[in-house]
């Protein structure tokens, strides 16, 4: 369903990815582990087209999205949970959930999936008239997680969506996105909780300063002594 | 007398909004200052005064000060702003400074240095209630303003653009990536905003039966000011603060008498309002 060929991104004259190939098939669910500043927000940004790449190819259900506008990725069924929430400070939730719903033009359609959002995360419905700025950080993340189904999409890039819930709300977060894989979303996950990523996911990249130094399944994975040392703090 | 000098400082202001607005928005989504908003101010009078000559109908006039003026938002925004965005702050700045200088003598090659009557007979008739007075121009200043305050507060609240709209001036970046197409929301914004300024060019150069090639000098500057004091990128505090300047100076010049040049009041409001509220009135940090 995804594709990447060789992709080199950099920031001015740093290079944040040196030619990374990663493929994502329908349905799958794979993470990408690394330590902070190895890029996984960067192949995620590529991915959705808000950072450009200066070599390789991106492929999309077999279409060559690499030089797509991002508004256009959106409309081919892409989404994004960004990292650090990004929630429309100033709009309401009702609002933001709409703005996750911007590429749907059935009202029906809108309503029924903001149904969704409020039984999966029943304290927004609770706050659906407040601004996003007032919300707790914790409110705000499951804004941003509701908000990125809004359009019902085919392909979720998450990132770091665990961080700063509480532990009931991680289990919820994480029976979410095991919900969302049982349906057939495709979901590419960056987590600093690898532990749980890797429960969750099928298969999984090892990302090290904007190269890919280890891919297999994450049963494989969890059980690499390498990777449980440096990132399973076993 | 109170009811009257309200009603005169709530007109003033109400046409001051309608320039400002568009500054602040352009403002709100590119962090910009659109200095040349003020031409397009002074081209959408010429356009309403042009075509008043033409056809001799005031609302015909209006219509077209509007288009004449949106039409020229978004080619600025298109051929002068977004080619050069991606350079420092300063440069658009620049560049927005230099075309409206350009526009101003443009105006005084194409229709002459001296001042044009704008004689409209708008059909609407003088409001008289006991000692209360609004002339007709008055009335069709608060009436027209009020008509599109209300146009852009629906389209901005009740709208899926004007979601977009408000969302982009709070994150372009995020906006883009659940689908919205960046760079129309801001032309959009271009568009919205000099019609708005069109109406105003329109609304004073009957108000004040003229239209001057530098008519846009002044409010340029003042509206800069008014929105500042209404906080940078914020449309309610862009309304209330153009009332404000609006009901002062006709207070302090009209009511107290005070020997003040009258165009320093909106700078003494922000001057103030600053001194306590650093981003305005209703300004985000
Ligand atoms: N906008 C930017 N400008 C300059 N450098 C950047 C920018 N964004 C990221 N970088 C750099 O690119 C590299 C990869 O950053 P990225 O955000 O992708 O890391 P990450 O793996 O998501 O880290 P974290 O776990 O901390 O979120 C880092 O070295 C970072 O400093
Ligand atoms: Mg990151």
């Amino acid at each position: 369903m995804l594709e990447a060929r060789a992709l080199e991104v950099s920031y001015g004259e740093s290079l944040a990815l040196r030619g990374v190939n990663f493929t994502v098939r329908e349905g799958e669910l794979v993470t990408v582990i690394g330590a902070n500043g190895a890029g996984k927000s960067t192949i995620l940004r590529t991915i959705m087209g808000l950072v450009k790449c200066r070599k390789g190819e991106i492929y999309f259900q077999g279409e060559n999205i690499t030089f797509t506008a991002p508004h256009h990725r959106a409309r081919m069924g892409i989404s994004l949970v960004p990292e650090g929430r990004r929630v429309f400070g100033d709009l309401t939730v009702v609002e933001n959930l709409r703005m996750g719903a911007y590429v749907k033009k059935n009202r029906k359609e809108i309503d029924s999936a903001m149904e969704e959002a409020f039984h999966l995360f029943p304290v927004l419905r609770e706050r659906r008239r407040q601004v996003g700025k007032t919300l707790s950080g914790g409110e705000q993340q499951m804004l941003a997680i509701a908000r990125s189904l809004m359009s019902k999409p085919r392909m979720i890039l998450m990132d770091e969506v665990s961080l700063g819930l509480m532990p009931l709300y991680v289990e919820e977060t994480f029976n979410v996105i095991g919900k969302l894989h049982e349906q057939g979303v495709t979901i590419f996950l960056v987590e600093q909780n690898a532990r749980k990523a890797l429960q969750a996911a099928d298969r999984g990249y090892v990302l090290e300063t904007g190269e890919i130094v280890m891919s297999d399944t994450s049963g494989n994975l969890a059980a690499d002594p390498m990777i449980k040392k440096a990132y399973l703090g076993a | 007398m109170i009811w009257q000098q309200l009603a005169n400082g709530i007109s003033v202001g109400s046409v001051y909004a309608l320039i400002s607005l568009g500054l602040t928005m352009v403002y709100g989504i590119l962090r910009i200052l659109h200095v040349a908003h003020a031409g397009i101010y002074t081209l959408g009078a010429y356009v309403g005064l042009l075509s008043f000559r033409l056809v001799d109908n005031f609302w015909l006039s209006l219509f077209a000060g509007m288009v004449g003026a949106a039409v020229a938002g978004y080619l600025v925004e298109r051929f002068l702003y977004t080619p050069i965005l991606h350079l420092s702050r300063i440069a658009p700045l620049i560049a927005s400074i230099g075309l409206f200088t350009a526009m101003e003598e443009a105006f005084r090659i194409v229709a002459g240095p001296h001042t044009l009557v704008y004689n409209a007979r708008v059909g609407l008739g003088d409001l008289a209630i006991g000692s209360f007075r609004l002339t007709e121009t008055q009335v069709l200043i608060l009436l027209v303003s009020f008509l599109i305050l209300l146009f852009l507060w629906l389209f901005l609240t009740r709208s899926r653009m004007g979601l977009a709209m408000r969302a982009c001036a709070l994150d372009l970046e995020t906006a883009s990536s659940f689908g919205v197409n960046v760079s129309a929301i801001i032309a959009m914004n271009f568009i919205i905003g000099s019609l708005m300024a069109g109406a105003a060019g329109v609304l004073i150069g009957v108000y004040d039966n003229q239209v001057w090639p530098t008519m846009g000098s002044i409010p340029a500057y003042k509206a800069l000011a008014i929105v500042v004091l209404g906080g940078l990128g914020s449309i309610p505090g862009t309304v209330l603060a153009s009332i404000i300047v609006g009901l002062s100076e006709t207070f302090f010049i009209g009511v107290l008498s005070i020997p003040f040049p009258r165009d320093a009041v909106a700078f003494i409001a922000m001057i103030l309002v600053l001194m306590f509220r650093p981003y305005g009135l209703l300004g985000k940090a």
